[in-house]
């Protein structure tokens, strides 16, 4: 499987127009509409959001997904669709373009409820993640800022097909997540993987049990927090669960864990004969959110701690698995009926390791703050404006103001 | 281009009429008939989901309002301010419609176990309730006349309409679309039908001052 491409992609006006006009239409025909677009006798369901993000130039790379394009910049169609075969059978797609790139398929799995009185699902395919809870929100609407969390989305400098041989390889680095590459394994720069890949569903199959106040979900899937896959490419298997606590309907508190291998077997096939790996080649990670809400208010928060096994090829070794912590705290107010204030709060820190260069953290923190507003003129169009800081310790841009605007339509 | 004509017709206080109402009318009575399957697929694809949705209550779309587009004049100097009742049950405002005239309140109590935030973006009536939990209530007052659109921040499948008139010649039509319009003063009407966002149709009736009820059949497409 190849890496996501580099961000160096620019919107050619025609799409622009071509989106303008989509996304025109498309309001125009659903602003009106309120049970989501239904045929076959509402067995096929159809439901969609679009969305155009426009903001300051991004040149720290702050904002950048793995899919090599910047959360602040991105025109979006997305569209999902479930095909109920029968009461108990379900299949669930959805399908995003990125401005008007290729469509992807971003979700595609089988959903299996065999007790309607119970609530026990089954899903088998590229399923949504258990762990954490940001990542299983719609795209647009859920999200009261136009960006993502750091944990979600940030590039670090880690990759799944080329590792440092020596920890002076990675300290070099710290701060150039949008383009790295080691000199074991892939050789090409390409973007780093975040420490959840809040953009990308993994294969597999997952188990839901119970509902409120007590719910489970547990997954085994082919890829990594940090790289989800359609195709194995290293025979391992992550296993990962959430356990959710809704004592009252004001609170939600969920913790997750996860493992699975991450580096790509023919990275491992290249590492130098004599090599060890004394940390192994997992990621680990774990992960607690909290949802508290009353009134015209909604706190969120999420804590995820990871760690990724790596080879000990050369001097200075790494020995041990390079650890990250990342957390935000999310409010949003609504100040009046269709305007609501939300501001983020998050910090991405990570572990240090020695070299010759010193003590310092494999990989440049990075930590952000997000203001902004949300206005709903009509009830299937959001507008976002938002003002964001970020600052991090390392890397050729450290500190940027960006703003960014965007509006939002779904049915 | 229907809901936003029938908007503005309530919007305006409706076409008064300058006869003097008597001190006791006639009944226009009918049913209301609906010739299409109303109900419809009401969630969304449910994709970022680990599971299926839980059980929850379809609205009932079946549910029309039948009213008088012209009253006469005196009726929209006697407003009948009443209190009404918006429950969100199982996920779904109960009842679908609501008609109230100018002045009333309506209660939103939430019975489900879970949170719910009612508002509107209405022209007529514009309100955020805020999140609150089962066995809390919050009121709104509608001192406008028009058509309100109900909705739930949490859960998009919920909605209801409130119908805000400025005179009393309404009526919501039953179970079995059935409906009932007393104490009409005599003259000539033009009664409307409405279903689920818009009218369906019209026709003309005329109320003699015999008493006698009047009855009046619609079958909607």
């Amino acid at each position: 499987m190849s890496a996501p491409p580099l961000p160096r992609r620019r919107l050619a006006p025609g799409k622009v127009a071509a989106a303008v006009v989509c996304a025109v239409a498309l309001s125009a025909a659903t602003t009106s509409a309120d049970p989501p677009v239904s045929l076959f006798g509402g067995r096929l369901r159809l439901a969609g959001e679009v969305s155009g993000t426009l903001g300051s130039d991004d040149p720290g790379y702050f904002n950048y997904s793995d899919y090599a394009v910047s959360r602040l910049r991105l025109f979006r169609i997305d569209l999902s669709a479930e095909l109920r075969i029968a009461s108990a059978v379900a299949v669930l797609t959805d399908v995003r373009t990125d401005n008007l790139d290729t469509p992807r398929v971003y979700a595609l799995f089988l959903r299996l409820t065999p007790w309607r009185e119970r609530a026990v699902d089954l899903q088998a395919g590229l399923v949504p993640p258990v762990f954490g809870a940001f990542a299983r929100q719609r795209y647009g609407y859920d999200d009261p800022l136009p960006s993502l969390p750091l944990v979600y989305q940030y590039l670090t400098i880690l990759r799944y097909d080329s590792v440092p041989a020596r920890a002076e390889d990675l300290v070099l680095r710290r701060g150039r997540g949008w383009e790295v590459a080691y000199p074991v394994g892939a050789s090409d720069p390409e973007t780093g993987l975040p420490v959840i890949a809040g953009e990308r569903y993994d294969t597999g199959v997952q188990l839901r049990l119970g509902r409120a106040p007590v719910s489970a979900a547990l997954a085994l899937t082919q890829g990594s927090l940090s790289y989800p896959l359609v195709h194995d490419i290293n025979g391992g298997k992550q296993v990962s669960a959430r356990v959710a606590f809704t004592p009252g309907p004001a609170l939600v508190v969920g913790v997750s864990a996860a493992s699975g291998e991450w580096l790509s077997r023919d990275l491992v096939a290249v590492v130098p004969a004599g090599s060890s790996w004394p940390s192994g080649r997992r990621q680990d990670a774990l992960g607690v959110d909290v949802q508290w809400s009353a009134g015209y208010w909604v706190l969120r928060g999420e804590a995820v701690w990871s760690r990724w096994g790596m080879p000990a090829i050369a001097e200075t070794l790494i020995t041990e698995p390079l650890p990250a912590l990342g957390a935000f705290a999310e409010a949003r107010y609504k100040i009046r009926p269709g305007l609501y204030a939300a501001a983020r709060l998050e910090h991405l820190g990570f572990g240090s390791i020695d070299s010759a260069l010193g003590r310092q953290t494999w990989e440049a923190n990075v930590s952000r703050v997000e203001a902004g507003l949300g206005w709903t003129p009509l009830r299937h169009l959001l507008l976002k404006a938002s003002w964001q800081h970020d600052q991090r310790d390392g890397g050729r841009v450290r500190r940027s103001d960006l703003f960014a605007g965007q509006a939002l339509l779904w049915f | 281009m229907v809901l936003r004509a029938t908007a503005t017709l309530l919007a305006l206080g409706l076409l008064a009429q300058p006869a003097p109402p008597p001190r006791r009318g006639s009944t226009i009575r009918g049913r209301v008939e609906l010739r299409h399957d109303p109900s419809g697929a009401e969630l969304r694809p449910a994709v970022t989901e680990l599971g299926s949705h839980g059980p929850h209550d379809p609205p009932d779309r079946r549910r029309s309002v039948v009213y008088l587009e012209s009253a006469p004049q005196p009726a929209f100097a006697e407003p009948q301010p009443r209190r009404a009742t918006l429950d969100q049950r199982n996920e779904s405002f109960v009842p679908y419609v609501l008609a109230i005239t100018v002045g009333s309140t309506v209660d939103f109590p939430n019975s489900d176990r879970t949170y719910h935030n009612v508002f509107s973006l209405s022209k007529a009536r514009s309100f955020d309730l805020g999140r609150y939990p089962r066995g809390q209530s919050r009121s709104v007052r509608f001192d406008q006349p028009g058509v309100v659109r109900v909705f739930c921040e949490i859960h998009s499948h919920m909605s209801a309409w409130i119908l805000v008139f400025a005179h009393p010649y309404f009526a919501a039509t039953d179970a079995e679309g059935r409906y009932r319009i007393d104490g009409v003063p005599p003259g000539s009407y033009t009664l409307a039908a409405w279903n689920d966002g818009a009218v369906r149709a019209r026709r003309e009736v005329r109320v003699g001052a015999d008493g006698e009820p009047v009855d009046a059949e619609f079958s909607l497409d």
